[in-house]
């Protein structure tokens, strides 16, 4: 019996798919790969994942886990020949712990409909990537996703206390927990940012955050994007820690404007998007600092939202910036490298430089107080080199950032797209270091392989078993 | 290999430390990551069992370890690359937290690392995963390692992480060593991601912690100790005031953390957030004289004169029970610090291996024998 036929009598016909179209749908997430597997799976419970886990392991065949396919990295690009396991169904909210802020949801919820499910309890997750009205929360996990609110909250690593994962045996355990500090190695900090190369997570205990008493919300626009980078570094050195310090240059403010019609400044250099949150007496006086900074650095207009609504309009704009692009080109590339933020003016000459030199149109949205990067190329694939020349032109980008003290990937993870690169950051002992780690958690090599790192990365002597 | 011994043997008469009193075959005092290496290399290859020394400060903490050989860290005692305003430190493993902290005041700045410790190093902070009282606003000492440089078992200089302070490129080896107790090898430096002090701070003394806690919106710490209940805020003095004003209390300004437990005996009660209290209950009926109890986070150390294996045991029983851990931090005897080993023992297990396959590096001090 063929594998598709042995799941199908293990999970019922409703949840597996060999028909090439359907095939074609899981083909790729929003990156620019793509790759054919062998059968789609839905699985609905953890039990279903370790039975699926078993077959492929029997069978030789490696298993690709995805969410939504938001990934832009191709971390979630099915390998030629796998078992595709698409999560999205196991999209349950478990348990709420209102007093120890904790609660178990399924890999396939998506990360703004836990916030929603839990805004009358005044809570919320505060991991909030830009692509949180469809990314799930097991996407987030394996990418350890980030988003705005991450530069006082922390990436999606400090909101994760457990998960339950199928290993590579097809064994069901939970790493973790809701305790502090649990005896042993922190094998919980490995899964979250592994990109599905460790274990199939099928259930995670999340951090909850209480909403803040009062925010306030400025836009805040410039002439010239070096004054608006200024005032990224000069806030951060302030010792002021914003909820979020967002920067969209004057190319990507007037894509989002047409877009969304949220009133951004067309034809300013750049717009920093800064907010603050905490008991109201206090953020008062740190809205002041900002508004303070930003005006020894030449702003030309800072603007805080009214109410609700405009603070709502503000987010949407910069949350819109990916969809925005598309009016402009059919196709994109975007960078996610990080850099020191005293680095940040530098490097972001450098960026441009390129840009011209190759003759590409970029757009840039920051989350700037992290000193995250995502120069975005806009342009059109059918143009004969042009995709080429693209890859090129970021390839160049992304060294610059690493020259200058930075890192690959702040949150989009490594997947297939940066794969390549990661010898740029890592020693060969640093790669066989990873290596092992995966060699633990998988001595087969059957989850998500060609992933994360790059072929040949085991070069030393294997260990004795 | 004969090349890498006869030059580690070298090494280990250059770097032979006289001056420590520790009952070991060979002391050494590597001073930068790539001698710990070459060292870690050679005991590796002669199955030499070795375990690492910081201030040895906490040495009552893990399972005892036998090793013929202790790499100390005394050598290994500089900040190598403070970037104050990008909040970024680079620091190798043998500086003492207390010199860390004084350099970086100077800035207004905060690795946020244990309060009550006296004369320990980074590197055994980092290695026993020991978190500050503030964890409950800024997140446990593992969610501030950004990028570690260690020296493994089997003798490699591996850097894991980024210099950045976020970061999603390769696997999460900051936190795997982070309270990994040298059972993987030896941390040479860590990238810490640093705070700003807030501007002010104030102690709060109040009737009830739990209620505290429940009122106040992201205080640095609310402790619940056997001296009284405390809240710790930080920020403008406008939200202390503001805060302060909401749970009634009486207010001091500045921090004032309780004296360090040095009970005979000291036990941590690891529980879920939301059952601190539960595991105060406990910790009296087993005869505690002091704990400090941290709500929102879920520890509750305990100082004990004795320890009724009986009623320990229970205690650890209710504690696994609820999916946390009841650990002996020093004193206590043979009993077993760690209790029941975690349910993904095998996976650790082959870490330990891949990262220490001579199995020589401080090894049976984790749960497991890891």
């Amino acid at each position: 019996m063929d594998v598709a036929a042995q799941l199908t009598e293990l999970l019922g016909a409703a949840k597996v798919h060999t028909h090439p179209l359907d095939r074609l749908i899981y083909a790729k997430d929003s990156g620019v790969s793509s790759g054919d597997p062998a059968v789609v799976v839905l699985p609905e419970t953890a039990e279903e994942v370790a039975a699926i886990m078993r077959t492929a392991k029997e069978a030789t065949m490696p298993v690709v886990a995805r969410g939504a396919g938001t990934g832009l990295a191709g971390g979630a690009v099915p390998a030629p020949g796998s078992i595709l396991v698409v999560l999205t169904r196991m999209n349950e909210i478990f348990q709420v712990d209102e007093i120890g802020l904790t609660a178990w949801v399924g890999p396939g919820l998506i990360n703004l409909d836990l916030s929603d499910a839990l805004a009358p309890r005044g809570l919320h997750f505060a991991p909030d990537p830009a692509s949180q009205q469809a990314s799930t929360i097991g996407g987030n996990v394996g990418t350890n996703a980030g988003g705005p609110h991450c530069l006082a909250e922390g990436s999606t690593i400090a909101h994760i206390l457990g998960v339950e994962i199928v290993t590579a045996d097809g064994d069901v355990m939970v790493l973790g927990g809701a305790a502090p500090d649990l005896p042993g190695y922190d094998v919980r900090g490995l899964i979250v940012g592994s990109e599905g190369t460790l274990g199939i997570v099928t259930r995670v205990l999340v951090r909850l955050t209480e909403n803040p008493p009062d925010v306030v919300t400025m836009l805040i626009s410039f002439e010239d994007i070096g004054d608006a980078a200024r005032t990224v570094s000069d806030i951060i050195g302030s010792g002021l820690v914003p909820s979020a310090l967002e920067m969209m240059d004057g190319p990507m403010i007037e894509a989002v404007e047409n877009f969304v019609h949220a009133g951004l400044p067309v034809g300013a250099g750049a717009v920093l998007l800064a907010e603050v949150a905490g008991h109201a007496d206090g953020i008062t006086a740190e809205a002041a600092l900002i508004t303070q900074i930003a005006a020894t650095n030449a702003a030309t207009e800072v603007r805080t939202a009214s109410d609700e609504d405009e603070r709502a309009l503000l987010w949407k704009g910069r949350k819109s910036a990916f969809g925005a692009i598309a009016q402009a080109a059919p196709d994109y590339y975007l960078n996610d490298t990080v850099v020191p933020r005293t680095r940040f003016v530098d490097v972001l000459d450098e960026i441009y430089a390129i840009a011209d030199r190759h003759g590409i149109r970029l757009m840039n949205v920051f989350h700037a107080g992290d000193g995250n990067f995502h120069p975005l190329v806009s342009y059109d694939a059918s143009e004969p080199g042009m995709t080429e020349r693209v890859v090129a032109a970021s390839h160049e980008m992304v060294r610059v950032a690493i020259a200058a003290g930075g890192t690959l990937s702040g949150e989009h993870g490594i997947g297939i797209e940066k794969r390549d690169l990661m010898s740029e950051v890592f020693s060969v002992d640093d790669l066989d270091a990873q290596a092992r780690i995966r060699e633990a958690f998988d001595p087969e090599g059957l989850l998500n392989p060609g992933k994360v790192l790059p072929d040949g990365s085991r070069c030393f002597d294997r260990p004795a078993r | 290999m004969t090349t890498l011994r006869a030059a580690t043997l070298r090494l280990f008469e250059r770097l032979h430390d006289e001056t420590l009193a520790v009952d070991a075959e060979h002391v050494v005092a590597p001073s930068s990551i790539e001698e710990a290496a070459a060292v870690l290399g050679a005991a590796s290859e002669a199955g030499i069992s070795t375990t690492f020394l910081g201030a040895g400060t906490d040495l009552g903490l893990g399972r005892r370890v036998r090793a013929d050989l202790v790499v100390t860290s005394t050598r290994l005692n500089r900040i190598t690359d403070w970037q104050p305003d990008d909040l970024t430190v680079v620091v190798e493993s043998g500086v003492s937290v207390e010199a860390l902290g004084a350099e970086i005041a100077s800035r207004g700045q905060t690795a946020v690392l244990p309060e009550w410790v006296t004369g320990a190093t980074i590197g055994g902070v980092i290695a026993t995963g020991m978190s500050s009282y503030r964890r409950l606003r800024y997140g446990p000492t593992r969610d501030r390692v950004l990028r570690v440089q260690f020296a493994t078992g089997y003798g490699r200089v591996v850097t894991g992480g980024s210099p950045v302070v976020k970061s999603s490129t390769g696997y999460g080896i900051p936190r795997l060593v982070t309270g990994s107790f040298g059972s993987l090898g030896m941390i040479g430096s860590v990238t810490l991601k640093l705070w700003s002090n807030p501007p002010t701070t104030s102690t709060v003394e109040v009737d009830d912690a739990a209620t505290a806690y429940l009122r106040t919106y992201r205080p640095l710490a609310v402790l619940e100790t056997s001296e009284g209940s405390f809240l710790y805020l930080g920020g403008t003095a406008e939200q202390i005031v503001a805060q302060a004003r909401d749970v009634a209390g009486d207010s001091r300004h500045g921090l004032v953390w309780p004296e360090p437990i040095v009970d005979p005996i000291r036990i941590e009660f690891r529980v879920p957030a939301g059952l601190v209290r539960p595991a105060i209950d406990r910790s009296r009926r087993l005869g505690a004289s002091r704990w400090v109890a941290e709500h929102g986070v879920g520890r509750v150390t305990v100082g004990l004169g004795t320890l009724d294996d009986a009623s320990f045991g229970a205690a650890r029983s209710w504690a696994e029970s609820v999916g946390g851990a009841l650990v002996v931090a020093s004193g206590g005897k043979d009993i077993d610090p760690w209790g029941t080993p975690p349910e993904s023992i095998d996976i650790q297990r082959r870490i330990k291996q891949a990262f220490d396959p001579s199995g020589i590096c401080n090894s049976g001090i984790l749960p497991g024998g890891l």
